[in-house]
């Protein structure tokens, strides 16, 4: 395995010619005779009890089909976490109440969109108006109006509360006591879009009492469980097709009731039946990601070494639980991954209030936290007179430690990261020079920062395991069934390149079939950034197992031991005579002929952290996260105009420890798109909202990065080398921890520019302009008092 | 087709007017009927079946539904199909000669320029748009020509650099193709 043909080249991808040619299917190009349109009837209240709902107006229009209310269903509530401590809160349709705009209440089947948006409006709903709360510490506010009951087990006199999170090691008093220095600060961020260019869009197809399903998502396996639970079907009368993903990046993992009601109105029908989200339905009603408030008070010794920290983070979930609760609990991770922190006391808070439900968003809390802790330590070192990559490097964690939840830090690249970050950016030649000397007569300031940030590579959430089938065909090509989903991320081109390597076969000979939950195994999905890892390693292991019936079958035929045998472009030969070789086509006849006509099939499954019962405890954070810890650094250049507060980003560095890269060049594609989506997150997205409505619906008004926005990017892995010897699966998370560390490194170069410290996202020119005047004023009342 | 309340079938007479229209999409004669509120988008993916184009807002904001309409770049689903009346009109199905990927298109496998690939048929029209009028433009003018169409995944390095290589402008392809060991 030292010479790697495969595994660490730039493959093309797989569906690259699909994708360029307008071939790739994706939902919304799925088409069935006698299909109808759906629609959804949504809330037109923030918090309205639901009196009365009258459909049959709607019904006894011509050419409606089918409508359902919450009466239409069984009753069964879902949610992104279900567990006994945090039980489903969700219903398909509204039961009795609304509790966010755009809830949905009612859905129609009809011959064409017209009439069906014309029967949405000849449903009655009657509703009495409840108060509402939109500010998550209002909310917590005991007599606040109560969007759900708060959580029994939670005893503070709080109210709303959806869930919390609360652990602690060490001493965090005595730590604070013993410090040099200690700050308190408090960080803020926006409400945000995933921005996924293909809307939502399910196809539903109800046939010989089989459910088929095609839909827009993030993991099918997953969907298939939720619709079969609240559909009240064996998982197996549900089948999701697979179909192309036009964008995810957190926003279509869980349910979603359009999913529901494609599937039930389909059911009553008898019909095929789609349902489009339009893109203002999305922006309105459906999910964006957890604003996070961070409370963060750090304590350090002279030299910056972090003695105590306590954090507590408000995350306003929403009108549903959703993953409020599991933000809360990764946010506590996203604290402790990358430096040490000898005593720590963290409480998290997810708090229902009536916005719109929430979603994970790639990073799923990580960029919010780690802009928090990484702009206070650049602070921190300020005070100390300390440089920004020698506190980081005092701090950060180092290979083979163990951390307080007995997880392990393996190979952490992370120093190396930092070390070579900075060398490469030129970070501590260009600090502090961009305000220092800026250029005559020009408004421009140039400033430079850094961040770095860790992130879980796989961890224990529903389906668990992956499997993977590889199968050999009678002409020596190979068949690979998994169920693995490609969102974009380049996960079938992976498996492609696994197979290719293990079994020493072009690509163009390994055909995939993917994602269907009928025809390939189980799969963890393209949602907990452990496809590489987790389904990489079960690829492995089923070529592996393919590659060693080829060899025992050839080893009789040739009369050779298996240990003298090599393979090579689909054959295989003697390594003492390489003249003697059989192709695998002649492999397969000898072995249906010979092993009772065995057609070499290979199978591979894997389990991330196999010993452990379960995933940890979101509660205490007790029990294992993950086994395997991903590591950057990354540095952002900035220029702000002074004039204007308007800021850009020029440069972004990323140097990060992703194990083993098996294709380099969709790493860093990986990365470029990262660094897109901090620099939007920094500097342009929001979504507006006004008592629960949505003020900015629309691309027009929710800005996104264009290409006049795109930055430099660069990127390396460290640590390759020793990855490499033996060790070429060894491979980590790297498509979503990445925007972490921009954003906080664009916040840390505003300052560097500047002198105005950002401490709420995004960084807006207002925001710039408004810290630019206080530091005048600032620096005018210092002139008086002179 | 509307069901009418007495249960019989609505005529045409009773509602817009609709206009057969021809259409020669990626060089085929196409004749369609449609009513006159019917947009460019529908046309071509519902009625012609070219799903290639993509439908990512309805409202003209994201560029996926990019096509060329005698030879400039338009977004179909802010234009009436029946403005089309008689025209040329290309689609990324276009593009590509009995299965043989053209070389723009190459270039974009080459750069890795393609990631979930939906706002991808819009973004290479936009740029065949631009490179047939400009075969070496310069990176203003390519960032001027795919202004109008968002990419979420790639953070249009990629699609920059894929440009930059069909025009011959000093950049490498980045990705290797399939080579048997």
């Amino acid at each position: 395995m030292t010479d790697l043909k495969f595994i660490g080249q730039n493959m093309r991808r797989k569906d690259g010619p699909d994708k360029v040619s307008g071939k790739a299917v994706y939902t919304q190009d799925v088409k069935l005779p006698g299909m109808l349109i759906g629609r959804v009837l949504r809330s037109p209240h923030p918090h309205a009890r639901i009196l009365r709902i009258d459909t049959s107006k709607a019904k006894a229009l011509p050419g409606v089909k089918a409508v359902i209310t919450h009466e239409d269903t069984i009753g069964v509530r879902h949610g992104f976490v279900e567990t006994p401590r945090y039980p489903a809160d969700q219903d398909v349709l509204a039961k009795d109440k609304v509790a966010h705009v755009g809830e949905e209440i009612a859905a129609v089947a009809a011959v064409d969109e017209i009439t069906a948006q014309k029967a949405l409006e000849l449903i009655e709903v009657e509703y009495e108006i409840l108060p509402a709360v939109f500010d998550a510490e209002e909310a917590m506010r005991p007599g606040a109006p109560a969007v759900r009951a708060s959580h029994p087990k939670v005893l503070e006199n709080l109210a709303n509360i959806a869930g919390k999170t609360e652990t602690e090691w060490g001493d965090v008093e005595a730590g604070f006591a013993q410090a040099d220095y200690v700050r308190e600060d408090r960080f803020e961020n926006q409400l945000r879009t995933h921005g996924y260019l293909e809307p939502q869009v399910t196809l539903a197809h109800w046939e010989s009492d089989k459910l088929n399903v095609w839909t827009s998502s993030m993991g099918t396996f997953i969907k298939r469980a939720k619709l079969s639970r609240t559909l009240g079907l064996p998982y197996s009368q549900v089948r999701i097709h697979k179909t192309y993903v036009g964008g995810t990046f957190g926003g279509k993992i869980d349910l979603y009731s359009h999913e529901y009601c494609a599937a039930r109105l389909s059911m009553l029908t008898g019909r095929p039946v789609r349902i489009t989200a339009s893109r203002e339905e999305i922006f309105s009603a459906y999910r964006h990601s957890q604003t996070l408030t961070i409370e963060l008070k750090t304590g350090v010794k002279k030299d910056g070494t972090i003695l105590a920290q306590r954090v507590r983070i408000i995350n306003n979930a929403g009108a549903h639980r959703g993953s409020g609760v599991v933000v809360i609990f990764l946010a506590w991770g996203f604290i402790m991954g990358p430096y040490r922190i000898p005593n720590l006391k963290y409480e998290g808070y997810a708090v229902y209030t009536n916005h719109t439900t929430r979603a994970p968003q790639r990073g799923h809390g990580a960029p919010k936290v780690r802009f928090a802790i990484e702009s206070q330590l650049d602070m921190i070192a300020e005070h100390l007179g300390i440089d920004p990559v020698t506190i980081r490097l005092r701090n950060a964690r180092g290979p083979w430690e163990e951390l307080p939840n007995k997880d392990n830090t393996h190979e952490a690249g992370l120093i190396d990261c930092i070390k070579e970050v900075a060398a490469k950016s030129d970070y501590l030649n260009k600090w502090r020079q961009g305000r220092k000397q800026p250029e005559p007569s020009s408004t421009i300031r140039r400033g430079i920062g850094m961040g770095v940030t860790t992130y879980m590579s796989g961890t224990l959430i529903y389906p668990n395991g992956s499997g993977v089938i590889v199968k050999l065909n009678d002409d020596g090509s190979v068949i690979v069934l998994t169920g693995a989903l490609d969102v974009g991320q380049g996960a079938e081109t992976v498996i492609t390149q696994i197979v290719a390597e293990e079994l020493s076969i072009g690509m163009n000979d390994i055909k995939l079939i993917a994602s269907d939950t009928d025809t390939t195994p189980q799969d963890i999905g393209a949602w907990i950034s452990g496809m590489t890892y987790v389904t990489g390693n079960a690829t492995r292991q089923a070529a592996t197992n393919a590659r060693e019936k080829i060899l025992k079958v050839a080893s009789e035929e040739m009369d050779v031991p298996v240990e003298y045998l090599g393979v090579e472009n689909k054959s295989v030969y003697n390594v003492l005579d390489p003249q003697q070789r059989m192709t695998y086509a002649q492999v397969f006849s000898a072995s249906v002929a010979k092993h009772r006509g065995d057609t070499i099939v290979g199978e591979g499954f894997w389990r991330t952290m196999r010993d452990e019962p379960t995933h940890p405890s979101l509660a205490t954070t007790k029990g294992r996260w993950t086994e395997n810890y991903a590591f950057s650094a990354q540095v952002a250049e900035v220029e702000v105009d002074i004039e204007t507060g308007e800021a850009k980003l020029i440069r972004a560095y990323t140097l990060h420890d992703c194990g083993f890269p098996v294709n380099p060049g969709l790493i860093k594609g990986q990365v470029d798109g990262q660094v897109s989506m901090a620099l939007g997150q920094a500097f342009m997205e929001e979504v507006m909202t006004k008592n629960g409505y949505t003020l900015n619906p629309s691309w027009l008004d929710y800005r996104m990065p264009l290409i006049h926005n795109m930055a430099a990017s660069e990127d390396a892995e460290v640590i390759t080398e020793q990855y490499r010897i033996g060790k070429p699966y060894r491979t980590k998370e790297v498509g979503e921890g990445l925007v972490s560390g921009v954003l906080a490194g664009i916040a840390n170069a505003i300052y560097d520019a500047t002198g105005v410290r950002m401490t709420s996202a995004p960084f807006t020119p207002e925001k710039i302009l408004a810290g630019l005047r206080k530091l005048e004023r600032e620096k005018a009342k210092e002139l008086v008092s002179q | 087709m509307l069901d009418s309340p007495n249960n019989t079938v609505v005529t045409a007479k009773a509602r817009p007017k609709p206009r057969l229209v021809t259409l020669a999409i990626n060089g085929e004669t196409h004749e369609v009927m449609v009513r006159p509120h019917v947009m460019l988008l529908e046309v071509i993916r519902d009625h012609v079946g070219l799903t290639g184009t993509k439908d990512g807002c309805e409202s003209g904001t994201c560029g996926a539904c990019t096509v060329l309409l005698e030879g400039k770049p338009i977004l179909a689903c802010i234009t009436l199909a029946v403005e089309c009346d008689g025209m040329h009109v290309q689609t990324i199905e276009g593009l590509s000669e009995n299965g043989k990927l053209s070389d723009l298109q190459e270039a974009f496998l080459d750069q890795a320029a393609t990631q979930c690939g939906f706002c991808t048929p819009g973004v290479i029209m936009s740029a065949k748009a631009l490179l047939d009028n400009n075969p070496k433009p310069s990176v203003p003018q390519i960032k001027k020509a795919l202004e109008g169409n968002l990419c979420r995944c790639t953070g249009y390095n990629s699609i920059v650099d894929a440009i930059l290589q069909y025009s011959g402008q000093g950049v490498e392809p980045l990705m290797k193709r399939d080579d048997a060991p």
